[in-house]
């Protein structure tokens, strides 16, 4: 569909939403437009939260990312995934049945996995101190922790446990913790979508 | 009028400390949700000055009420023990339909006001003290009823105003709000923000509020226009970096903030002769 020029009338926030996650709608609007830039400053953020993040995921996409981001946005927009801090995992489902399946390793596994813990700690505003993620298909527990001393920042640690938790049904399962210690293992919660 | 730049990680601050100790900046804006897991007190012993509180993740507009009954009361201890200047918080949508949204969006100001008005009343009441909301920085024309709404909540709830002089700009770019509009709201409160912003790559006609530059001639212009407006005892104006953020760089603008901000009693308190 040929770009159409931006209707010079009020063009609310509201006439967006529905497209801020949708890349393929951002061709809807003059590339000039406030409309174009605003989806344009949105899909940005999730680029970025992605492959700044995980720069790894470039060497299978190109260096642009967009064989990896245009259909795993499409594809979330699709399941209405939340796009909270699992994102990165639901990125790893959606390469587990894409063309790129074949060519998924465990250190990026664990670098999502370590990502979505770290998105949990700088942005969850619960009491707890702390999340845990597990794979079914990985010994190592990727544990998060929020920022508790003035000078710190959110730590992200690859745990091998001597005596290694079961195994979560269904890919990735995860655990919070209410302190700063590794203490206690309430069971797998499944990831929310 | 008190100078303040914005503390938001912890690997900052030994530049926030250097700016407090060489007299740059008179106090400072903690992003106070990012410390919530941090004793009340040990935050308080690394300020050696007051401090605002800004509230970046409450998303009190469309959390849950437990949540944030739980959350305001941690918030509470903070504000008990570190006595900030002031308490502000963001008006926008973080989620469309439950989906997150990382670039925030702007609400839809006379659409959902009464909504939005009986939240902030609400979340005022659990915070337990008066609270500020900072106006954003429109790239839609949502930002033309921004004006209106923020004199209409505050005289609904008591709720002030922490005024974004740069992002009141943005609105001016962007949507065409005029820098007039903002005179009442300018004269109602005493606490204010400034950053710098950038042209998009896309259309350098519009513009985008990054804090990761310096300030922008306009905002200064804007800043110096209104010099008399802002500057009333006890008005606190806070610089926002937040990326490229380089000690030298932050100094100038401060300097240059300063220098507006210069009083000059020669003027105001002119010798009777």
């Amino acid at each position: 569909m040929p770009a159409s020029p931006e209707i010079r009338t009020a063009l609310l926030e509201s006439d967006l939403l529905d497209a801020l996650m949708v890349p393929a709608r951002q061709g809807e609007f003059a590339r000039d437009s406030r409309a174009f830039v605003r989806l344009d400053t949105s899909l940005r953020a999730y680029w970025h939260t992605l492959f700044d993040i995980c720069p790894e995921l470039l060497s299978l996409s190109g260096p642009d990312g967009l064989a990896i981001f245009r259909p795993f946005m499409a594809w979330a927009a699709e399941r209405q995934l939340s796009m909270n801090w699992t994102y990165y995992l639901w990125v790893h489902r959606w390469l587990q049945q894409s063309p790129f399946a074949d060519r998924l390793s465990p250190q990026l596994t664990l670098s999502l996995m370590a990502a979505s813990a770290a998105r949990w700690a700088m942005g969850d505003r619960g009491p707890n101190g702390g999340i845990a993620l597990g794979s079914a298909e990985l010994p190592e527990l990727v544990v998060a922790w929020k920022c508790h001393t003035v000078t710190g920042g959110r730590e992200v640690e690859c745990l091998s446990l001597e005596e290694p938790l079961p195994p979560p049904e269904g890919g990735f399962g995860w655990f919070t913790l209410p302190g700063f210690e590794l203490d206690n293992f309430p069971g797998w919660s499944p990831i929310p979508q | 009028m008190r100078i303040g730049f914005n503390f938001t990680l912890g690997p900052t601050l030994e530049l926030v400390q250097q700016l407090i100790a060489e007299r740059h900046i008179d106090y400072c804006e903690l992003l106070i949700d990012n410390f919530l897991q941090v004793p009340p007190a040990e935050l308080a012993a690394a300020f050696d000055c007051p401090v605002g509180f800004h509230i970046m993740f409450s998303k009190f507009l469309e959390n849950d009420e437990a949540t944030l009954v739980e959350m305001a009361a941690r918030l509470r201890r903070y504000i008990e023990v570190l006595r900030p200047i002031y308490v502000s918080d963001h008006v926008a949508r973080f989620t469309h339909e439950g989906r997150q949204l990382y670039h925030l969006a702007e609400p839809e100001y006379r659409r959902d006001y009464e909504a939005m008005r009986a939240r902030v009343a609400w979340w005022q009441e659990q915070l337990g003290q008066r609270l500020l909301l900072e106006n954003y920085p429109s790239i839609m024309d949502n930002g033309r009823d921004a004006p209106w709404f923020f004199q209409q909540i505050a005289r609904d709830t008591g709720a002030g105003v922490l005024f974004d002089a740069s992002n009141a700009v943005c609105g001016q770019r962007n949507c065409g709000v005029d820098l007039t509009e903002w005179e009442p709201v300018i004269d109602a409160t005493n606490h204010f923000h400034v950053g710098g912003y950038n042209a998009s790559i896309l259309a350098p006609t519009i513009t985008l509020d990054t804090h990761d530059r310096a300030l922008g001639a306009d905002t200064l212009a804007f800043l110096e226009r209104y010099r008399d407006r802002f500057d009333r005892p006890g008005a606190t104006l806070t610089y926002e970096r937040d990326d490229q953020i380089e000690y030298d760089a932050i100094v100038q603008d401060l300097s240059a903030l300063r220098q507006i901000f210069t009083p000059t009693p020669e003027l105001r308190h002119a010798r009777i002769a």
